[in-house]
């Protein structure tokens, strides 16, 4: 299991992207990282930490920075 | 050894002052001197009507818009405390004049207008569109009351077939009544801001803490455009919120900079089009596609010189009109991204998507992608992306213009105007099909497989499935798939 840190600096290695991250830095409504990131994101918080983001109309927004994301991990 | 643009002598050449006043226009946002003088009362004066003029020069915004935009921008620097209850003000005296741009709608009001003898006609659209703002506060009230309702849980199911309930009944209300007029004319009201009321019901699940009347009354801001909400909704534009003086005025400079350059690129535009339509042999893609199948066509080498024409023009025309509009929100102080960033760049059709028209795509990953890929074929990730794509650039993309051209069934049998929609279903599917196979391919080129191989083959693939793709973008009904296939297979001798 990997850190969702760890995922989200992969993810921007991948893409070319200075891996440097603020934890409260937009990540996509900046659109430093574009929709087809964010599944990818998503499917590491389904696999590596059984997150269940089931909700209809789910807004990306809440899981912009590295902050929302960890919250949503540890919570 | 001085270079043509450098300097001869100690003294700089016209090609170099050009290329320094250049630099410097565009290093102004981080110019320490341009940001405090920005920042001051009278920089912020000078800042505001540099932007109004560019705005004007863009042509692509009208007097009374222009007008309305000066004074949202003044009351905003005057009190900027009270920014959002001016733009809601500013935003609902907008939508009230002007709910809906589409011409159609326009057209059928004024068609309608007569059945509704009880009301002055100038008065008819406002009245309708007031209450749908009403409507809207109601509906963001209940949602916010009852969370856990099917409705506040499915916001943008629920308004979309709320929609379809109106257009239903508009649909069966006996023609030349009362009811039939309005319900039409709400039709067409609410499917101009359906989408903007959309963004603010998932915004009630947000953190940006706002009041519902707030929300309510930005279903069209002043800033203008089409259905698609550039800025999506108050607790999207938080997010890019200046934060303190510099922050401000550096954003107003980078307004004031995308402005400029929507007047630039809109002269060129006018340029190219005069030179292209008016003085030269071409003519716009839809006239070349209708003399091919009036048998009348142009020829195959100015057939293919309208297709890649097109495409360009296209292009700079979407980036005009996203830069004015997104250059009108970072005046107002939040520095959101453009709508349209390079597209020749793309090296693959979901970038593309992304760099060409960036609100409509989020508009659509938003309410259809996401939702979709979220619930459905979770044990199979090629497919859950393929259903998720096809949901979002297939199906969205389709209700989106149908939904926006429901105005053709007020005055004609449901059957007899059907096939309009039927070029707008193929493009559809072929984009939807497209960024699957986009998505699906593992392995992307990379600078080390060559400056062709990734600076050059990636990007004409874009390109030529752009080109022909915007042969079957139409929804007016002239011109019919097949005679817009007939067109693309004469482009090859067919």
């Amino acid at each position: 299991m990997s850190t969702i840190r760890q995922a989200v600096v992969d993810i921007l290695v991948e893409r070319g992207e200075d891996p440097s991250i603020d934890p409260g830095e937009a990540l996509f409504t900046s659109g430093r990282l574009d929709s087809l990131a964010a599944v990818q994101i998503m499917l590491v918080l389904e696999r590596d930490f059984g997150i269940d983001l089931a909700e209809a109309d789910f807004d990306i927004s809440r899981l912009d920075t590295l902050n929302d994301l960890e919250q949503l991990v540890s919570a | 050894m001085s270079s043509v643009t450098g300097e001869l002598a100690g003294r700089p050449t016209p090609l170099g002052s050009l290329a320094a006043l250049r630099r410097a226009w565009l290093g102004i946002d981080k110019n320490p001197a341009a940001i405090a003088f920005t920042a001051t009362p009278v920089g912020t004066a000078v800042i505001i009507a540099a932007f109004l003029i560019a705005l004007g020069a863009s042509l692509k915004v009208s007097l009374p818009t222009l007008a309305l935009t000066a004074v949202t921008l003044a009351a905003i620097a005057i009190v900027p405390a009270r920014r959002i209850a001016i733009i809601c003000g500013a935003s609902i005296f907008f939508f009230v004049m002007r709910p809906f741009r589409i011409s159609g709608w326009q057209t059928l009001t004024d068609q309608l207008a007569p059945a509704l003898s009880a009301v002055p006609a100038a008065a008819v659209l406002p009245a309708v569109a007031l209450s749908f703002l009403a409507i809207a506060f109601a509906v963001l009230a209940a949602m916010c009351r009852w969370p856990q309702s099917a409705a506040a849980r499915r916001p943008v199911l629920s308004l979309i077939l709320g929609w379809f309930g109106v257009l239903a009944a508009a649909m069966w209300a006996p023609p030349g009544t009362p009811t039939h007029a309005l319900l039409w004319i709400l039709t067409g009201v609410s499917i101009s801001s359906l989408w903007y009321l959309a963004y603010a019901a998932i915004d009630l699940k947000g953190k940006a803490q706002m009041p519902v009347a707030a929300r309510a009354s930005f279903m069209r801001p002043f800033w203008g455009g089409s259905a698609i909400p550039i800025g999506k909704s108050f607790g999207y534009l938080s997010k890019f919120d200046a934060r303190n003086e510099d922050e401000l005025a550096t954003t107003r400079l980078k307004g004031l900079k995308l402005a400029v350059w929507a007047a630039i690129l809109s002269g060129l535009l006018f340029a190219a089009e005069t030179v292209l339509y008016e003085a030269g042999p071409l003519v716009p893609l839809h006239d070349a596609v209708l003399a091919h199948a009036g048998e009348r066509s142009l020829g195959t080498g100015l057939n293919w010189a309208i297709v890649v024409t097109n495409y360009f023009l296209d292009l700079v025309t979407i980036a005009v009109w996203g830069h004015v509009i997104v250059a009108t929100v970072r005046m107002c102080g939040w520095r959101i991204p453009r709508n349209t960033v390079n597209p020749l760049a793309s090296r693959t059709l979901a970038e593309f998507w992304n760099r060409y028209f960036f609100y409509f795509k989020e508009l659509l990953v938003d309410l259809f992608f996401y939702p979709a890929f979220l619930r459905y074929f979770k044990g199979h990730t090629k497919l859950r992306i393929a259903f998720a794509t096809f949901c979002a650039a297939g199906l969205g993309n389709f209700l989106y213009h149908f939904m926006r051209e429901t105005y053709v069934f007020a005055t004609a049998d449901i059957l007899d105007v059907i096939w309009i929609f039927q070029s707008a279903i193929f493009y559809t599917a072929v984009l939807a099909a497209g960024l699957i196979v986009s998505q699906w391919r593992g392995r992307k080129a990379k600078p080390e497989d060559g400056f062709f191989a990734y600076h050059v083959w990636p990007r004409l693939n874009v390109m030529a499935f752009f080109c022909f793709l915007k042969i079957f973008d139409d929804i007016s009904g002239e011109g019919t798939l097949l005679e817009r296939a007939a067109f693309t297979a004469s482009l090859f001798g067919g």
